[in-house]
């Protein structure tokens, strides 16, 4: 390990233009996601929240600026540096797209047993009951997905994105379509990833409770643009119109 | 990485290296099993600076699983790493493990909507091309990145699945041929030749033609819809992210399966689809068996089962790839998915006609 890595930057973006097809949806992005903490995106609807999620993740390419990981530029035409990407990431997705047609255990093995197909099997039953055991599920391994609740179909993708330890975990959307009590145990759980581990996280959501409970540092899209960028303390502390109007009414008129 | 293990005369040690990470687990575990005759092996943790949590869950499986293994100088951090169940994961950096490929990716813009037929069909050609290396390093012994037994599933539902309505079909096809030409080929009083024109048609023409559409419309469509509904899910996606291409993934062993299960599918039709000849121009026609084979093979070769049986081989392909492309390029809604089953069944058609078409015109 690299000690002065944990300090520092870990994603970087430098005048981020994104969108799909040559259509900018927001622009002129410039921030950077420090390691060891966690980073939310928010924004309305509509705002270019997962737009800028599949950017940074390497599924789609932006359409100017770059993006930096672990101060590498991504090349985004180029396989390799997208396969070096992806192979240090874990993404949790909405709905957790865990495959339907493998059980449980088979998805977070997935991952492992695609990349590795050299390890012994003892050992990577060892690695699945690990990271199912850190997110509660051990006694659902052999399950299919269309058995668990959304709650586990989450958590179980996001021992699946944990299993090849990755430095940096982006989540979509990880609250929604969940009830309070299920998403406020999903945020505890990315919150102990962060204190245990030193994991660095990067949460897309727009649920104002969940953004309070784990930001370090907040990025909120609006209008096409970064809107603000800091910690909640300073949001607080704003007068901007929006920026009270977004985090500090009653939360039920952004929903998605 | 330097192999940085060694033994000792009269105790088996093996000493583990400094970056002791996933790629470096398994021969670690081989080389244990070796010394499996030894009545205590000591495993030194003593240079281990970096590791995973495949390093940790092997400290953890000899924990539990290999008594005679002594385990030495377990660092702090890889003990507050075992401790914590999981594994110790900031900065870890993994070089150029698993790279794979060099084509230009083709997945990046399936968010995208492509605009005109020009775009379409280069994006299809792409498509095409990536497949078509993925299978060629799949077929010289690059096993990784494709699910283990999936092939055969995809065989037992493309070959196995298909038998039933495959036999009844080309069977009616063959009695109506039969039925519809003995009319005009009296006229002349040719009956007899009824046995060369069903044996040609069927095992140059008809059998490969039937066959390719009935898999267009049912492994076809359920390549599409299955694929197309794990788009809209996001589950492409996840594969992606997770390094896993999903050409490869998907793609490899659904062609891999149609590439088997057609040649069954083929020597069965042909079987079956002359026997509704055999037997219509006998019941109806009066024609003795004999008589019908014996005039057939005067004028049916191995060439005409052949090309036939290359022919449906491709059809085949084009199933696959077209239905496949269908349901890969869907957007973001579920809507889409319907749409794209019904296109693909569409293409697919179109796609086994067009090729017909190409044979037709190599071959006579």
């Amino acid at each position: 390990m690299v000690p002065d890595e944990m300090d520092s930057e870990i994603v970087r973006a430098s005048n981020l233009n994104c969108g799909y097809g040559g259509e900018v949806v927001i622009k002129g992005l410039n921030f950077s996601v420090p390691a060891g903490r966690i980073t939310t995106v928010a924004g309305l609807s509509g705002s270019g929240k997962t737009t800028l999620l599949k950017t940074l993740t390497g599924l789609i390419p932006p359409i100017e600026g770059e993006v930096y990981f672990s101060g590498q530029k991504i090349d985004y035409r180029s396989e390799t540096s997208l396969n070096r990407l992806y192979q240090r990431i874990g993404v949790l997705y909405q709905n957790g797209a865990l495959l339907n047609s493998l059980n449980l255990y088979q998805n977070v093995a997935l991952p492992v047993r695609m990349l590795h197909p050299q390890i012994p099997k003892k050992i990577l039953r060892e690695m699945v009951f690990n990271r199912l055991s850190q997110v509660g599920l051990m006694d659902s391994s052999t399950k299919m997905p269309s058995e668990l609740s959304g709650g586990m179909r989450k958590r179980g993708a996001l021992a699946r994105a944990l299993i090849l330890d990755p430095d940096v975990v982006f989540c979509d959307e990880p609250s929604s379509g969940l009830d309070p009590i299920t998403s406020g145990s999903l945020d505890e759980l990315l919150v102990e990833m962060r204190d245990t581990f030193r994991m660095t996280l990067v949460v897309v959501t727009h649920e104002v409770r969940s953004i309070e409970r784990i930001s370090d540092q907040v990025l909120l899209l609006h209008g096409g643009r970064l809107f603000f960028a800091g910690e909640m303390a300073a949001i607080s502390a704003s007068d901007d119109r929006f920026l009270r109007a977004f985090f500090l009414r009653k939360e039920n008129e952004d929903d998605s | 990485m330097a192999d940085q293990r060694e033994e000792r005369t009269g105790e088996a040690l093996i000493r583990l290296p400094r970056s002791f990470r996933l790629p470096e687990v398994s021969p670690a575990l081989s080389r244990l099993q070796k010394l499996a005759g030894e009545s205590q092996v000591v495993l030194d943790f003593g240079e281990v600076e970096e590791f995973d949590s495949a390093a940790v869950a092997f400290l953890r499986y000899l924990r539990k699983n290999v008594p005679q293994a002594a385990i030495v100088n377990v660092g702090g951090k890889l003990a507050m790493a075992e401790k914590a169940f999981g594994g110790e994961s900031a900065s870890v950096s993994r070089g150029a493990g698993a790279e794979q490929g060099r084509i230009p990716r083709f997945f990046a813009g399936l968010g995208g909507r492509s605009s005109g037929i020009v775009d379409r069909v280069g994006h299809f050609l792409l498509m095409l091309s990536d497949e078509i290396y993925h299978l060629g390093r799949y077929v010289f012994r690059e096993r990784r990145g494709v699910y283990p037994g999936e092939t055969w599933n995809q065989l037992y539902f493309m070959g196995y699945r298909s038998y039933p309505i495959t036999i009844i079909l080309i069977f009616l096809v063959g009695v109506t041929i039969a039925v519809t030409s003995s009319d005009q080929l009296r006229l002349f009083g040719a009956d007899v030749y009824l046995a060369d024109l069903i044996g040609l048609s069927m095992l140059r023409e008809l059998v490969p033609l039937m066959t390719g559409i009935i898999l267009a419309g049912k492994v076809g469509a359920a390549v599409a819809a299955e694929l197309a509904t794990m788009s809209v899910l996001e589950e492409v996606d996840a594969l992606q992210t997770m390094g896993v291409s999903p050409a490869r993934f998907l793609m490899v062993p659904r062609l891999l399966g149609i590439t088997m299960a057609v040649p069954l599918l083929v020597v069965i039709a042909d079987v079956v689809g002359i026997s509704g000849g055999v037997i219509t121009a006998s019941v109806k026609f009066g024609i003795p068996p004999s008589a019908f084979i014996d005039e057939m093979m005067n004028v049916v070769g191995w060439e005409d089962f052949f090309w036939g049986l290359v022919k449906t081989v491709v059809f085949g392909w084009a199933v696959v790839v077209g239905s496949g492309y269908k349901g890969l390029t869907v957007g973001r809604s579920a809507a889409e998915v319907g749409r794209a089953t019904t296109e693909s069944v569409v293409l697919s058609v179109s796609l086994i006609v067009l090729i017909d078409c190409i044979f037709a015109f190599i071959l006579y």
